[in-house]
């Protein structure tokens, strides 16, 4: 992509109406901020509390009991999560798409997605055998650790994205 | 692993990239308090921090200001940041970018508004 190019596709977004509403309005950019944090708090804070389940902690509830209680939340948070991401995106998008920080967030997010996609596709397909009372499989168990060093760094990026 | 592998990618690409806007206080040298006096040449009451173009003799400086809320709710509504009008800073100069400072107070007409 060429130099014009990259200023092209980022200026039209910040020219946007919301992208103006976002930098202008007095108190759009702090809800927004406030209902983006919300829906990590749900998205991260379900994805945790099953990961700490598949390595062990409570095994006297059921895998997919806490499957089918969380996940559902999981999903919705992220109607919350992707639009106001978008928005405080759309206002500074040339920044951000230069930002370090920020391309590592992008980059870890696709990681943490991928993670969970083939922890639904292998190991929770054999969920049955080891659904209470037992150690989930070293796949699970992995795909446990995995979930929760890549949502530290998004998070963590997500902050840090400020500050560089 | 993976958390000290992802820190140690962010600090190398950190360290590749250019300088751009930082919000936080950290990119700026407390050690260096500046106070600037000059000519308001543009000024931007937006999120997540106003700014302004100050021109001083020999030099336009950017001055990074306060969430526009935070300067709304202190007596700096946007009209007080007009083009043209004589402004005093306080603050310190951005680590790695010569053109920038962080205020930490703004005087303009006389009246003084904390920025942190």
């Amino acid at each position: 992509m060429t130099q014009t190019g990259a200023i092209g596709w980022t200026g039209w977004l910040e020219a946007t109406a919301a992208a103006t509403a976002m930098r202008q309005s007095l108190w759009l950019y702090p809800i927004v901020e406030i209902l983006h944090i919300i829906g990590f708090v749900i998205l991260v804070g379900s994805a945790a509390m099953f990961d700490l389940r598949l390595l062990g902690l409570s095994r006297q509830l059921p895998v997919t009991g806490m499957e089918r209680h969380l996940l559902p939340w999981a999903r919705a948070s992220l109607l919350l999560i992707v639009p106001t991401g978008g928005l405080m995106f759309i206002a500074h998008a040339a920044e951000f798409a230069g930002n370090p920080a920020f391309r590592l967030k992008l980059f870890l997010l696709g990681l943490a997605g991928l993670n969970a996609a083939v922890f639904h596709l292998r190991p929770f397909r054999q969920v049955a055998g080891w659904d209470h009372g037992a150690s989930a499989p070293l796949p699970a168990r992995l795909a446990a650790c995995l979930s929760l060093a890549l949502w530290t760094g998004v998070i963590a990026c997500g902050r840090l994205l400020a500050y560089f | 692993m993976r958390t000290v592998a992802a820190i140690g990618l962010l600090l190398l690409a950190a360290s590749v990239a250019p300088a751009r806007a930082h919000h936080g206080w950290s990119g700026y040298d407390a050690t260096k308090e500046l106070t600037l006096t000059g000519t308001i040449a543009e000024a931007g009451y937006e999120h997540p921090h106003g700014h302004v173009r100050l021109d001083v003799p020999g030099k336009v400086w950017l001055v990074v200001l306060a969430p526009p809320t935070r300067m709304e709710s202190r007596g700096l509504p946007a009209a007080k940041l007009r083009v043209g009008t004589k402004a005093t800073v306080v603050g310190y100069p951005h680590r790695s970018n010569a053109e920038e400072m962080r205020a930490e107070r703004i005087t303009i007409d006389g009246a003084t508004v904390e920025l942190r």
